[in-house]
């Protein structure tokens, strides 16, 4: 008879990291969807175009580095959907690519790869990418079924008092507005937010305080929390990017704090910064506070209340 | 977290069946503390009940025979981990004869309550839930110490495990009496039985079965694993917090299994010293069983009375899925603390290899004790013994909870085990 013999416990969820990433996937698949129904084929593009690069990269770094190749955790296959849904439908497949590249190699896998890397690796990508190519990265199209080759470029609703005056709440919900792929519609954005609430891939804690805090800042500077809210790639970013357990931190108060900062700081850099979006920069500021957070704040452990006293 | 009714269903409904083997092997080590001194020789003829090992040492028991017949050995046989015991091998004769002398006290009411510590003791009795500490020890209460509370521990946490469930279900009364003779042996007025909310059935015996009985309540748990963790129990029920590094005495209570309570009746009211126990026996058997068997048992004969293994065994645990210690064969004998024998298939008993820590908190989310795993984990993984301890290592009960719920498969749990020891054996060379 032979035995596996091990330390206890001798069972494991059958929650790997390969099903949470899918589960990610799933959650995904609203907003891509709604993106590709509101943008036509054009976003469907950019978001092939976007996904097999990021795969693409992460399987030729690790095969040069000579690493375990670890493109079957899906994880990079998230990178590259999210910053799919990150660029504008009129963005061209170049800059889907390089934004792809710059993710995986530059952020991911140069800080060690899965769970190393220090910054949202799409978010950061992200953030290049607006700073290299500004027109590029805000050249939003009118959402059309099906788009005429002269489909008209539009401002982003934050940046223009007057387009934002054309749209209605419910325009912006189900997301008949102008923006990135993956942010304008809201519904299929909380759609994805439910199913990975009940899934229980992340908790609602950086979500509810990100949108809650943005919310109340927003009533205060603009009178309109609704709009701010409903407007932007606040409520992706509060779903999708702000909730990457690698750049976030691991403690609930933890959680609390950098949740409520990155509200902080959206509201800010839209109410009084040069960008009309804040999402980018508040989140990626947000998690290099991470690890300082992780570090400083001690957990509560059972049976040491008091006890430094008698110590 | 997986809720404690995993790996379950399997065992709940079958009642307790008992089965008696050809001949049983009992290690002189079922306890924490001195191995007993064995009292008998090969050919010895020995009674059901007879003392085979004496007590050693201040935490030490006595370990008497499961059944009647003939000693055919006595030597050192490998136990589970790997270390070598000495282990009185008897044949059965099938009569079953008890030793001369039994006695018992027909009430746990009335008997003189000095009477009773001595009672626990002589019958050999000490943690069945699997910590195996000597019962008697823990009914003795240190000068500067006191005890208001006696908590029996029936919430049964532990996957695949259901031979408390069905003990509480099919012997209720057994356990009230071994709780009420603990009560009154250390003059405690308040007694709780703890049972989680998926065992309403238990829960309703108990009720039934406490009806009456001084100081008696059963209280239902919500049924999260580990809640029948002692320091988790504890909190659960009466709010206090066993300070780091202290025992449950420190804050007033006692912590007792169903299992050891039941035997604790069987001794005072009967006389009876611990000679068999209820063990699970689940997972790929072709016959899922809770069985009353004896002591030194082997595991084997459990396996074919239970109708053989269903497939190619891969792992078997001796105890539940979670803090079970595993062996490396099936000719381990079922002991005092041994309350499962759980057959995972191949399938089942492969461990995924582990990959990078995606930082996903999970497991700071599911420590009952509020550690923080994965920086333990790192801490280990480059040696930093002093960091892990500043980290509150010790404080690790060992519950698997992060292990299990980790989903880059991180041997977390396996890990502390390592550096506790290391540290523990770090103390004891200080002290010398």
């Amino acid at each position: 008879m032979k035995l596996y013999i091990s330390t206890p416990p001798h069972i494991r969820t059958n929650k790997d990291t390969k099903r949470i990433m899918l589960d990610v996937i799933i959650a995904l698949l609203p907003t891509t969807l709604a993106g590709i129904y509101f943008f036509g084929y054009r976003a469907a593009i950019v978001l092939a175009v976007a996904c097999v690069t990021a795969v693409l990269a992460e399987f030729i770094w690790q095969k040069l580095a000579h690493q375990p190749v670890r493109t079957g955790d899906l994880s990079a296959l998230v990178t590259g959907l999210i910053l799919g849904l990150n660029l504008p439908p009129t963005a061209p497949w170049w800059l889907a690519c390089i934004g792809s590249i710059i993710a995986i190699i530059l952020v991911k896998q140069l800080f060690g790869g899965i769970g190393h890397n220090f910054m949202n690796p799409a978010m950061a990508a992200r953030g290049v990418l607006i700073v290299s190519w500004p027109a590029l990265m805000t050249a939003y199209t009118l959402p059309s079924v099906f788009p005429a080759l002269d489909a008209v470029t539009s401002a982003t609703i934050l940046s223009d008092a007057q387009v934002a005056a054309n749209y209605t709440y419910m325009d912006m919900f189900l997301g008949n507005i102008p923006g990135s792929i993956g942010e304008v519609s809201k519904a299929a954005i909380l759609l994805g937010l439910l199913y990975m609430l009940i899934r229980g891939v992340v908790s609602w804690r950086i979500p509810v305080v990100f949108m809650g805090v943005f919310a109340a800042l927003s009533a205060i500077f603009t009178g309109d929390a609704l709009s701010a809210c409903l407007t932007g790639g606040v409520l992706f970013g509060a779903v999708f990017m702000a909730t990457d357990y690698t750049t976030s931190p691991m403690s609930r108060l933890g959680q609390f704090i950098y949740a409520a900062g990155c509200g902080l700081m959206v509201a800010l850099i839209r109410n009084f910064g040069a960008y009309p979006e804040g999402v980018t920069f508040a989140i990626l500021l947000m998690n290099i506070v991470t690890p300082l957070l992780d570090k400083y704040i001690k957990p509560r452990i059972y049976g040491t209340k008091g006890a430094k006293k008698n110590a | 977290m997986h809720s404690s009714g995993e790996g379950k269903k399997q065992t709940r409904n079958v009642p307790i069946k008992t089965f008696v083997s050809d001949s049983v092997a009992i290690p002189m080590s079922m306890h924490i503390g001195a191995p007993s001194k064995p009292c008998v020789q090969k050919g010895d003829k020995v009674k059901r009940g007879q003392v085979i090992g004496e007590a050693v040492g201040p935490l030490g028991l006595p370990i008497h025979s499961s059944i009647s017949g003939e000693v055919v050995s006595v030597e050192e046989r490998l136990l589970f981990g790997g270390a070598p015991v000495v282990t009185v091998t008897i044949n059965n004769d099938f009569t079953d004869e008890w030793v001369e002398g039994i006695q018992g006290h027909g009430n746990v009411e009335t008997i003189d309550p000095s009477l009773i510590v001595p009672i626990i003791r002589d019958a050999g009795i000490c943690g069945m839930g699997g910590a195996t500490f000597p019962t008697h020890v823990k009914l003795t209460i240190p000068e500067g110490k006191t005890c208001d509370t006696i908590i029996i521990n029936g919430a049964e946490c532990e996957t695949y495990l259901t031979s408390d469930y069905r003990l509480m279900l099919e012997k209720p009364k057994r356990v009230v009496d071994g709780l009420r003779a603990a009560m009154r042996a250390i003059n405690v007025h308040r007694g709780i039985i703890a049972i989680e909310d998926n065992k309403m059935e238990a829960v309703q015996a108990m009720r039934e079965a406490a009806r009456g009985r001084d100081g008696v309540e059963v209280c239902v748990l919500r049924t999260k694993y580990p809640q029948g963790g002692e320091k988790q129990l504890i909190k659960a029920l009466t709010g206090r917090e066993v300070p780091s590094g202290k025992l449950p005495l420190d804050v007033h209570t006692i912590v007792i299994n169903a299992a050891t309570a039941a035997a604790i009746a069987d001794a005072v009211i009967d006389g009876l010293p611990l000679t068999e126990r209820i063990t699970t026996v689940t997972g790929a058997v072709n016959k899922p069983s809770n069985l009353q068997v004896r002591i030194g048992t082997m595991f084997e004969d459990i396996i074919s009375a239970c109708e053989g293994y269903s497939e190619e065994p891969g792992k078997i645990i001796a105890g539940g899925g979670m803090t079970g210690p595993c062996t490396y064969d099936d000719t381990m004998p079922v002991t005092k603390g041994g309350g499962g024998i759980v057959v995972l298939s191949m399938k089942d008993a492969k461990c995924a290899p582990e990959s990078p820590c995606i930082r996903c908190a999970r497991c700071v989310e599911v420590c009952p004790m509020g550690l923080d795993p994965f920086k333990i984990k790192n801490f280990c993984l480059v040696g930093d013994i002093k960091g892990a301890k500043d980290h509150y290592v010790m404080d690790c009960i060992m519950c698997g909870s992060c292990s299990y719920v980790c989903p880059a498969r991180r041997q977390l749990t396996a890990a502390f085990k390592e550096v506790k020891t290391a540290i523990m054996q770090e103390a004891r060379r200080q002290k010398q």
